[in-house]
C-alpha cells in the first residue's frame, strides 16, 4: 500500500497526476553541486543567464500571440532583471568570492530582493518576489534542476502557497488537481479551481505533510476526503479507475442535463449562470450547462501586475469573455478589492479592518484614473454580445448616482474618441451589504438590476468571519434575519420591473434555490460545477409546492430550524 | 560626451512602467549611456539600478552618452522624459 496524506477537501472529484511543485526548494541540489574553477563557474553563470533570458523571450513572445499581454508584461520584467548589468556584475563578484555559480546567482538577487525590500515602497517589496523568482530560475539552469514541463501527463499543483496567476495561466485541460499546503479555502487559488471544477485539497501543512510529496510523484487525489495517495500501487490504480468511472458516469448524467433549462414542472424556469475569473473559464461554464456568466471577478485583471491595467488590457480581457458568451448575458463586476489584498498602485495605507474600509467601489468613485478605463472597457466589450456592468460593495443611492455620472462620462469619452460602445449595457448592483438590502426599494428605481453576494451579506448581518473557527457555527445562509433580507431584495425587484439574481455560494446550495425560486428570483450564479444539482432539484419540484415550503420556512424562528426542515423535505 | 538634463514630469515618476521603457529605450544605442540624480550616478541600461534611484515626479536629472551614437541616444531619452511616457 503506498503512503496516504489527508488534507482539507474543499473541490471535490478524484483525479490521478503527476506532482508538479510550485514553490521548488534547491538546499538538496545545492549540497550535491560541484564547483569547477572560478573561472568556468563565471563561464557557467553567464550561459545559464542567456538560456533563461533566451528562454523567456520565447515565451513572452507566445503570450504575446495568445493575447496574454499582462502575464508577458512579468516576464518581461523578469528578463530584463536577469540581463541586468549591475546584477552581471554581483554575479562575477559573488562567484569570486563563493567559487559557486548556482549559490553566487542566489546570493546576488537575494541581496538585491533585500535591498528593494528595504525601501519600503509596496512596488518594490513586489519587485523582491519577482528578483528571486528569477535568481531561482538561473540557479536551476546551472544545477540541471528540469523546468517544469507540462507534457501530455495532467499535471497537479502542489504548493505551500499557489499564485492565482499561475493556475490561471495554465490550461484547464492539463492540471488534474491543486494540492495546497496553507489552510484558506477562500484564497484565490482556490475560487479559480473550483470555476474550473479541479479537485483540490488544502491544509497539508499541518505536520508537514506536504513534505512528502516530491516532483514527479504520481498520485491520486480524492477531492472529497482531502486524501492524497502518494506513488499508488496497482491496486489502488485499478480502484480508482473503477471511481474515476463512475464519476465520470456521473458526469453524463449531469451532461444529459445540460441543454434542459432550470425549470420547475410547472414551468417556472430560473436563468442558471456561472461565476467565473477568467474569460478562460467560460467554456467550462458553458458545458456544465451555464446559461451565460452571472459573475466575472475583474479582480484578476488588476492582480499579479505592478501598475493599473490599462483600458486596452482590460478591453481585451473583457471582450474575450463576452465574445465566449455568444449573445448570452455576461455580468462584469468592477473591481472589488480591498486592503485585505493590496496593489502596490492603489497605495491603501494599513488598515486595522479593511472588509469595513477603502475598498471595492469606494475606491473606484476616488479613482477615476482606475475606474474611468474600467467602464470604457466594459462599454466596448459590450458590442461583441450581451454585457452587464455590476457594482460591488454599494451602501446609498449617493454612491449609485455618481457610478451613473462615471458611466456618462465614459460613453461621452468613447464617443469623443470614435470608439465603438455599447449604449444599451445594464449597470446594477451587488447587494452585498445589510444598508443596501434594506433599502432595496429605493434603489430599484434608479438600477436595472440586483445581485445579492451572500458570502457578505451573510458576513455583514451576521457580524460573523466565516473563517473563525469559534463562531463559524453562527454562519448560516438559511439564518431568517438573511432570508428576509433576501426575500426583501427580490421583492423589491419585482415590483419596480427590474429582475433580481443571486451570485454568492448560497446559490450553489439547490436547497437555498428552491426557496429562491419561490421568492421569484430571476437568475443563480455559482460555480459551474454547481449548475447540475441545483437544476436537477429546480427540475424535480413544483413552484407551487416551493411557495408552501417557503411560507413555511418564512414563519421559522431559527437559521438551524429551517436547514433540518429543508433536509427532510426536499 | 553628449549631455542633457530633464525634469520627470509623470505622476508616477520612473517607476514600473517607464523604467523598464527607459532601459529598452537605452539599450538601442551603443554609446554607454549614464544618469546622474541626487548626487549619484549609474547605468542607464540597468533597470535596477534606475529603479534604485528612487526617480520620483519633479527631480532633474542629467542624461549623458558617450559613444558613436551619443547624440541620437541622448537626443531619444530627453524625448522619452518629455513626452511623459505617455502616461499623465
Amino acid at each position: 500500500m503506498a503512503e496516504k496524506v489527508r488534507g482539507k477537501g474543499v473541490i471535490s472529484g478524484i483525479a490521478m497526476g503527476k506532482i508538479m511543485l510550485a514553490g521548488q526548494n534547491l538546499d538538496g541540489y545545492l549540497v550535491n553541486y560541484k564547483p569547477e574553477a572560478k573561472e568556468t563557474e563565471k563561464q557557467k553563470a553567464q550561459a545559464a543567464i542567456t538560456a533563461v533570458a533566451e528562454n523567456l523571450r520565447e515565451s513572452i513572445e507566445q503570450m504575446k500571440k495568445d493575447d496574454m499581454a499582462e502575464q508577458a508584461a512579468i516576464l518581461e520584467a523578469h528578463r530584463m532583471m536577469i540581463q541586468d548589468p549591475m546584477m552581471a556584475q554581483n554575479i562575477e563578484t559573488k562567484v569570486e568570492e563563493l567559487g559557486n555559480a548556482p549559490r553566487a546567482v542566489l546570493k546576488a538577487a537575494e541581496e538585491q530582493a533585500q535591498m528593494f525590500e528595504q525601501m519600503e515602497d509596496d512596488y518594490f517589496a513586489a519587485r523582491a518576489v519577482d528578483l528571486r523568482d528569477v535568481g531561482k530560475r538561473v540557479a536551476k539552469y546551472i544545477l540541471g534542476v528540469k523546468e517544469p514541463e507540462i507534457g501530455n501527463e495532467k499535471v497537479v499543483l502542489c504548493g505551500h502557497e499557489i499564485e492565482p496567476s499561475v493556475i490561471a495561466g495554465m490550461p484547464t485541460d492539463k492540471i488534474a488537481g491543486v494540492l495546497l499546503g496553507a489552510g484558506s479555502t477562500t484564497c484565490h487559488a482556490v475560487i479559480i479551481a473550483k470555476s474550473r471544477a479541479i479537485p483540490t485539497i488544502v491544509g497539508l501543512d499541518k505536520e508537514n505533510r506536504i513534505d512528502k510529496i516530491a516532483d514527479g510523484d504520481r498520485v491520486i487525489i480524492d477531492g472529497e476526503r482531502g486524501e492524497v495517495t502518494i506513488n499508488p500501487d496497482e491496486e489502488e490504480v485499478a480502484a480508482y479507475e473503477a471511481k474515476f468511472k463512475k464519476q465520470q458516469e456521473l458526469a453524463a448524467h449531469y451532461a444529459a442535463l445540460r441543454d434542459l433549462p432550470g425549470e420547475t414542472t410547472d414551468g417556472v424556469r430560473v436563468d442558471l449562470m456561472a461565476n467565473i475569473g477568467t474569460h478562460m473559464d467560460v467554456e467550462n461554464a458553458l458545458n456544465y450547462g451555464a446559461e451565460g456568466v452571472g459573475l466575472f471577478r475583474s479582480e484578476f485583471v488588476f492582480m499579479g501586475r505592478e501598475d493599473i491595467p490599462t483600458e486596452e488590457d482590460q478591453f481585451k480581457a473583457y471582450k474575450q469573455a463576452v465574445e465566449k458568451c455568444a449573445g448570452k448575458l455576461c455580468v462584469i463586476r468592477t473591481m472589488d478589492i480591498g486592503g485585505d489584498k493590496p496593489l502596490p498602485y492603489l497605495n491603501i495605507p494599513h488598515e486595522d479592518n479593511p472588509f469595513l474600509g477603502y475598498r471595492a467601489v469606494r475606491i473606484s468613485l476616488q479613482r477615476r484614473d482606475l475606474f474611468l478605463p474600467q467602464l470604457k472597457a466594459i462599454l466596448r466589450a459590450g458590442v461583441y454580445g450581451k454585457a452587464a456592468i455590476m457594482i460591488p460593495m454599494i451602501i446609498n443611492v449617493a454612491e449609485f448616482k455618481k457610478v451613473k455620472e462615471f458611466v456618462e462620462e465614459a460613453k461621452v469619452e468613447l464617443a469623443h474618441e470614435g470608439k465603438a460602445y455599447a449604449d444599451n449595457v445594464q449597470v446594477g448592483i451587488m447587494v452585498e451589504t445589510p444598508a443596501a438590502a434594506i433599502m432595496t426599494p429605493v434603489f430599484a428605481k434608479y438600477v436595472d438590476f440586483f445581485s445579492i453576494g451572500t458570502n457578505d451579506l451573510c458576513q455583514y448581518t451576521l457580524a460573523v468571519d466565516r473563517g473563525n473557527a469559534n463562531i463559524s457555527y453562527l454562519y448560516n445562509h438559511f439564518n431568517p434575519a438573511v432570508l428576509r433580507l433576501i426575500k426583501r431584495t427580490v421583492e423589491s425587484a419585482r415590483e419596480n420591473g427590474i429582475w433580481a439574481g443571486m451570485c454568492g455560494e448560497m446559490a450553489s446550495d439547490p436547497h437555498a434555490a428552491v426557496l429562491l425560486m419561490a421568492m421569484g428570483m430571476n437568475e443563480l450564479s455559482m460555480s459551474a460545477p454547481s449548475i447540475p444539482r441545483v437544476k436537477e432539484q429546480l427540475r424535480s419540484i413544483s413552484s407551487v409546492k416551493a411557495k408552501e415550503i417557503l411560507t413555511k420556512v418564512m414563519q421559522m424562528e431559527d437559521g438551524d430550524e429551517i436547514k433540518a426542515y429543508l433536509d427532510q423535505v426536499l | 560626451m553628449t549631455q542633457a538634463t530633464v525634469t520627470i514630469e509623470n505622476k508616477t515618476g520612473i517607476h514600473a512602467r517607464p523604467a523598464s521603457v527607459f532601459v529598452q529605450t537605452a539599450s538601442k544605442f551603443k554609446s554607454k549611456v549614464q544618469i546622474q540624480a541626487k548626487g549619484k550616478t549609474v547605468d542607464a541600461k540597468s533597470i535596477l539600478m534606475i529603479m534604485s534611484m528612487g526617480l520620483v515626479k519633479g527631480t532633474e536629472m542629467t542624461i549623458s552618452a558617450d559613444g558613436p551614437d551619443e547624440a541620437e541616444a541622448v537626443k531619444a531619452l530627453q524625448d522619452l522624459v518629455a513626452s511623459k511616457f505617455g502616461e499623465e
